[in-house]
């Protein structure tokens, strides 16, 4: 009791102090599942490719990368003069051993399924790795900027209380290695003298876990971390206004929308989902009930993404909702629809849907809203097709990297459950076909073509009520700076500093 | 005395084995699969069933039961579904956070609930008994979150002086612990009060003060003792309360407590914790209900154990 009481109290000169809102499930790069938790992992161990403001692929430990012209072998040159924490060389037997535990059916790896075209991993030289592949991959190189995909030191594996099964005590080649973890409480990180890059200004960094929002924001306000992530969306404009504070808004690729069961009568007809998209004013919700924090969608994915192509919006427009449900045989009043919307899982989910909600019974539909907790709802809209008696429920879908082939499970029949989570049941032969050869095509600019006529024919079909991308607010004092986001709902604060 | 206390600690083993039957059973009846909430939305369909077959969840029913219940008999809670971790060092980890808050808000509650509700027993009727019931009736009402905040407004971001949240030295117990010690306290000083007023009608208070005994005296010495019965129940209750029930406090703070644990794991769909965590507060709660058995001897000489 004493301990707890005094522990943490000698604090290091130069903290950086970050509250975020989780507890690491796993501090395991191969385990992880949530984005804030593979944050903080990234200070430690970091990925072959990473991606930088833009989205863009970048070298991290890994200088090149090329893929052969059949499209089954990727060549990768590492990166030189590199040590892991506990002083072993980073090389390219490191690199394979990571790969092997990250393809090992023994170990729990829950984002395993990009690398499983991956048939073998072979060491070249010291400095070159080369990865088989069973089908032509182009999405592989977007697949290692995973923090799944982080390398860690292979002699750490049974060392710091590891195990071959479970890593709790990551030892990487970060900028920051692992210091100490209180569960529930705190993960704390320090500087790594001998890191190959830009050393950081800080000492050391702390995730302090907050989960409550609100209280988040009075550390802040307070003065007692730093930065901290996801503020409640209702005091971002007075945060705004704040000049002891600095509200960024990460770029996110987390498309927010509502699925359409398209295998049941009425809504399998294209003009009754159509109208659904036109009868929601997506833009007077953003900007009332979300304060602003997301942009509304033009695509059936986020602009972070590889493959994206603006296509345009259903724009509000009640009159044009009211035909196409007249064309569709819908009489006004006639139909009520089922609504489920999770509450506190995405920015105002629940407000947004009752507004939403609102909306529809202008065009004559009654939409019923309801909310349970997140394990049961997402147990009932992954219900296979037979069982499954949802109608519309609100959803968000962060692609595990920036490429429309991710976006893309949401619409093809392989993933519809129990198998996956195409939670609106759609499917079209054509869209099939094209997200097929898309996936398996090495020219980029072909790729990216294929995607973008899939996309088009999607939108048509409104499988969703298309609503928004979420932006990702981070709010940080303003005696910090050089603090901002990646597109992947990630913050980047490695080199944060005092402002001047 | 021994042979009640040995009885007494069979009374909590049977307590705590049908609590773990019924929330083994009951956790079971959740709806949604396990297995592909803690894989994540992005896992395949192979590393569900993986997961099933890990966490035993491919197995009937019966048989999960009896793995479950031998486990536990040989004192192993399990590995959490979520982070890997043996349970019962998930739980160790936490306990000694909820024990000091538990602890420090009953100590604040108990000295300040005491002397308030004696206080106004002794001057029942008058102005001051019209105050500390008021304050009584502020404190059983106010939810605990809005109280939190509201402290953490003032002492945290205005004021400056205490932290604001998390578990880092011993300033940042202070505003969970009175945040928590509020309602308790608003309680204590009641039963104080009711049990006070009984008491200082009966026939010894009256013969205390006709020999001449001083007031001070007569209540604090004479009355108060036994008054007191009733308010270590009371008190013994609260604790076990605190112990579980600091959900809310926990959660507005940061504080890294059990409650904060068990919703954690209840989101997560964390079987093995969620079970852990139950069976740990019914035993927390039968051990302390024993203490408070226990004390009575103490504090009243007429209790005896048979």
């Amino acid at each position: 009791m004493l301990a707890l009481l005094l522990g943490g109290s000698a604090l290091a000169q130069e903290t950086f102090r970050i509250a975020i809102g989780v507890d690491a499930d796993s501090l395991d790069p191969v385990q992880g599942t949530t984005t804030t938790i593979d944050n903080i992992v990234d200070y430690m161990a970091q990925t072959l490719i990473g991606i930088d403001e833009n989205g863009a692929l970048v070298p991290v430990l890994a200088t090149e990368w090329t893929t052969s012209a059949d499209g089954l072998t990727m060549d990768l040159t590492l990166r030189e003069g590199v040590t892991f924490h506990d002083g072993t060389p980073f090389d390219a037997e490191a690199v394979v051993w990571n790969f092997e535990r990250l393809l090992d059916p023994n170990v729990n790896v829950p984002r395993r399924g990009p690398y499983a075209p991956i048939e073998s991993v072979e060491a070249v030289d010291d400095l070159h790795v080369r990865l088989h592949l069973t089908q032509p991959s182009p999405y592989m190189a977007g697949a290692l900027t995973q923090t799944t995909a982080a390398i860690i030191s292979p002699a750490s594996v049974d060392m710091e209380g590891n195990s071959y099964e479970n890593i709790t005590h990551p030892v990487g080649t970060g900028p920051y290695a692992f210091e100490s973890r209180a569960l529930g409480e705190r993960i704390v990180v320090r500087r790594f003298e001998d890191y190959w890059g830009e050393a950081p200004y800080y000492d050391e960094v702390v995730f302090q876990i907050v989960p409550e929002a609100t209280t988040r924001e009075s550390l802040l306000l307070a003065g007692q971390v730093d930065m901290i992530i996801l503020p409640p969306a209702s005091d971002i404009p007075a945060l705004d206004a704040n000049p002891a504070v600095e509200v960024v808004f990460g770029p996110s690729d987390r498309t927010i929308f509502i699925a359409i069961n398209t295998t049941k009568p009425p809504l399998d007809d294209k003009r009754v989902r159509q109208a659904l998209n036109y009868a929601v004013d997506k833009e007077a919700i953003v900007q009332g009930i979300l304060f602003g924090a997301a942009d509304v969608m033009d695509s059936p994915m986020a602009p972070s993404l590889f493959g994206y192509t603006s296509i345009g919006a259903y724009e509000y427009d009640p009159e044009r909702a009211r035909e196409l449900l007249a064309e569709a045989g819908v009489e006004p009043g006639e139909l009520t629809l089922d609504f489920m919307s999770p509450t506190g899982r995405y920015v105002q989910d629940f407000p947004a849907s009752q507004a939403i909600a609102n909306y529809l019974a202008d065009v004559g539909i009654t939409a019923n809203v309801r909310t349970t907790d997140w394990p049961t709802y997402v147990g009932t809209i992954t219900q296979g097709a037979e069982s499954n008696e949802t109608q519309l429920h609100l959803l968000g879908w962060a692609p595990a990297y920036l490429d429309a082939s991710q976006q893309m499970l949401q619409f093809q029949q392989s993933q519809h459950p129990p198998a996956g989570l195409a939670t609106s049941f759609y499917t079209n032969p054509e869209v099939e076909e094209l997200i097929a050869q898309a996936n398996s095509t090495v020219d980029e600019a072909q790729r990216a073509d294929l995607y973008g006529q899939a996309a088009r024919l999607i939108w048509d079909d409104a499988p969703w009520i298309f609503l928004w991308v979420q932006r990702f607010p981070i709010v940080h004092s303003a005696d910090v700076t050089n603090v901002s986001g990646l597109p992947n709902e990630k913050f980047y604060a490695i080199y944060a500093r005092p402002a001047d | 005395m021994t042979s009640y206390l040995l009885q007494r600690l069979v009374g909590v083993a049977v307590t705590v084995l049908f609590v773990a039957v019924t929330v083994f059973l009951m956790v079971r009846l959740l709806p949604g699969d396990p297995a592909r909430v803690i894989a994540g939305v992005l896992a395949s369909q192979q590393d569900v069933e993986r997961l099933r077959t890990r966490l035993g969840l491919d197995q009937p029913l019966w048989r999960q039961g009896v793995i479950f219940l031998g486990d536990l008999v040989q004192g192993d809670l399990g590995t959490s579904a979520r982070t890997s971790n043996s349970v019962t060092v998930e739980i160790g980890a936490r306990f000694p956070a909820t024990l000091t808050l538990a602890f420090a808000s009953t100590v604040l509650a108990v000295a300040i609930g005491v002397p308030l509700g004696t206080f106004a027993a002794v001057r029942a009727g008058r102005l001051a008994d019209l105050l500390v019931s008021t304050v009584v009736l502020f404190g059983i009402s106010m939810p605990v979150y809005w109280l939190g905040l509201m402290l953490i407004i003032v002492f945290s971001i205005r004021l400056r002086w205490l932290p604001a949240a998390g578990a880092e030295g011993p300033l940042s117990l202070v505003l969970p612990a009175a945040t928590l010690a509020f309602f308790s306290m608003a309680f204590i000083a009641r039963i104080t009060r009711s049990s006070m007023l009984e008491v200082l009608h009966q026939d010894y208070i009256r013969t205390a003060v006709a020999k001449g005994s001083t007031e001070r005296s007569v209540v604090w010495r004479h009355a108060l003792r036994n008054a007191l019965a009733p308010v270590v129940t009371v008190i013994g209750l609260q604790f076990g309360e605190l112990l579980g029930g600091a959900i809310l406090t926990e959660t507005v703070f940061a504080w890294p407590g059990l409650g904060r644990l068990l919703v954690d794991s209840i989101f997560a769909r964390d079987y093995p914790t969620v079970q852990g965590l139950v069976i740990v507060f019914a035993l927390l709660f039968a051990l302390v209900n024993l203490a408070v058995d226990l004390f009575y001897g103490v504090i009243d000489p007429r209790v005896r154990y048979g």
